[in-house]
């Protein structure tokens, strides 16, 4: 097993009155254990000159298996504010990453094209983005190809 | 505007044969410039209880709560200590993934709000003292002959689903949540009012416009994977 440790904090001085400060810490276990996730997809770098829709993690074969878990790291590496990218996620909207916005969440993929993370710039001008997965997936392929 | 710094790192020395560390930071800002977010829900802890109903799941986040496409960003943390505990988070209908014991996220919203139904009510003809019409559990009667005067407690109410305004003898009826409330079929029909009316049929209450809404399809729902007690913190960063 692998332990990857992650931690977030979320501060402000003047959001409020008083000072916010969360700051928490956790390690990567597979579902319901005490064990650490043991495969990543390797932290990608990719520049993207199109508006065309990009499945991030392709969901190639198989259906969920409910010993699996996974975290998704996803950032937007453009240094205009103007410039975003919007994550989808099945059907479904999640949100946009605007320049230098990042996310972390949970990700349950389940059969090919149900639930995958997709990626689409606003712009075609070039937009640098980062994403990883962490997982113990057995039917994700990052170098896939995804129809 | 208000500076929030949002910093993720990940770190593991042997999930590859290489070190793995890094960190990223952002300050969090509106849509398309470098204002800062200034609205949040506060940090907040829903308990999930095992007397809840049994469908159990909840409504974190409604799409209302914030602007849509804006640079909304949520924040969400399994409190429970049991590792085969989860949340299972969707947005709308739509499996986000699995947040297991102490595990957190923080992600974009873009809070895609349906439509709010409306519809217009005139009070019509002649209205006595003590006639009274009832809707959304909120009763009126009546304290004027002047049917503008009702028209105006009316419009005075406090509605739990609606929201009011006025015009003359017209009250407009805006829903607070987007969904489809079945109160407008078209612009002729008004379900669940009640007009208590004195007898000589001249005071009416019609539905002189309206339009039906549609549901938000970008709430954040979470449903626990056990029927005991389970907290989630969370809190909505929005602009």
């Amino acid at each position: 097993m692998a332990t990857t440790t992650n931690s977030l904090t979320l501060t402000s001085t003047d959001l409020f009155d008083d000072s916010l400060s969360i700051s928490n810490t956790s390690t990567c276990y597979k579902a319901g254990t005490t064990i650490g996730l043991d495969q990543t997809t390797g932290l990608t770098r990719a520049y993207l000159t199109a508006t065309t829709v990009i499945d991030l993690f392709p969901v190639v074969k198989g259906t969920i298996n409910a010993a699996e878990n996974g975290k998704i790291y996803i950032a937007n590496l453009s240094k205009d504010e103007t410039e975003f990218v919007t994550i989808n996620i099945g059907d479904a909207v999640i949100g946009r990453l605007y320049a230098g916005d990042f996310m972390w969440m949970p990700w349950s993929p389940r059969a090919q094209h149900v639930n995958d993370i997709e990626l689409v710039p606003s712009v075609a001008t070039g937009v640098n983005v980062e994403f990883m997965a962490i997982h113990n997936f057995a039917n994700i392929y990052p170098t896939g190809v995804d129809s | 505007m208000a500076t929030i710094n949002a910093t993720l790192t990940l770190s593991s020395g042997d999930l590859l044969t290489s070190n793995l560390a890094f960190s990223v930071g952002s300050t969090l800002s509106k849509a398309g410039n470098s204002t800062g977010l200034e609205q949040t829900s506060g940090l907040s802890r829903t308990n999930f209880l095992s007397t809840d109903p049994a469908s159990r799941s909840k409504i974190i986040y409604r799409a209302d709560d914030a602007t849509t496409n804006g640079a909304n960003k949520v924040y969400l943390k399994n409190l429970s200590a049991t590792a085969a505990e989860f949340f299972t988070v969707y947005i709308d209908q739509e499996e986000m993934g699995r947040l297991y014991a102490g595990d957190f996220a923080f992600f974009p919203w873009s809070a895609t709000q349906g439509t709010l139904e409306t519809f217009v009510v005139t009070a019509t003809g002649t209205v006595a003292v003590g006639e009274s019409w009832t809707f959304d559990g909120i009763t009126t009667t009546s304290t004027s002959t002047a049917i503008n005067t009702f028209a105006q407690q009316v419009d005075n109410e406090h509605y739990p689903n609606w929201t009011t305004s006025i015009s003359t003898a017209a009250v407009t009826f805006t829903a607070r949540h987007a969904s489809v409330n079945g109160v407008v079929t078209g612009t002729t029909a008004i379900t669940g009012d009640t007009l208590v009316e004195s007898g000589d049929g001249n005071f009416t209450m019609p539905i002189t416009s309206g339009a039906a809404g549609t549901r938000s399809e970008a709430d954040i729902v979470v449903l626990p994977s056990v029927a005991t007690t389970m907290d989630l913190e969370h809190m909505l960063f929005k602009q």
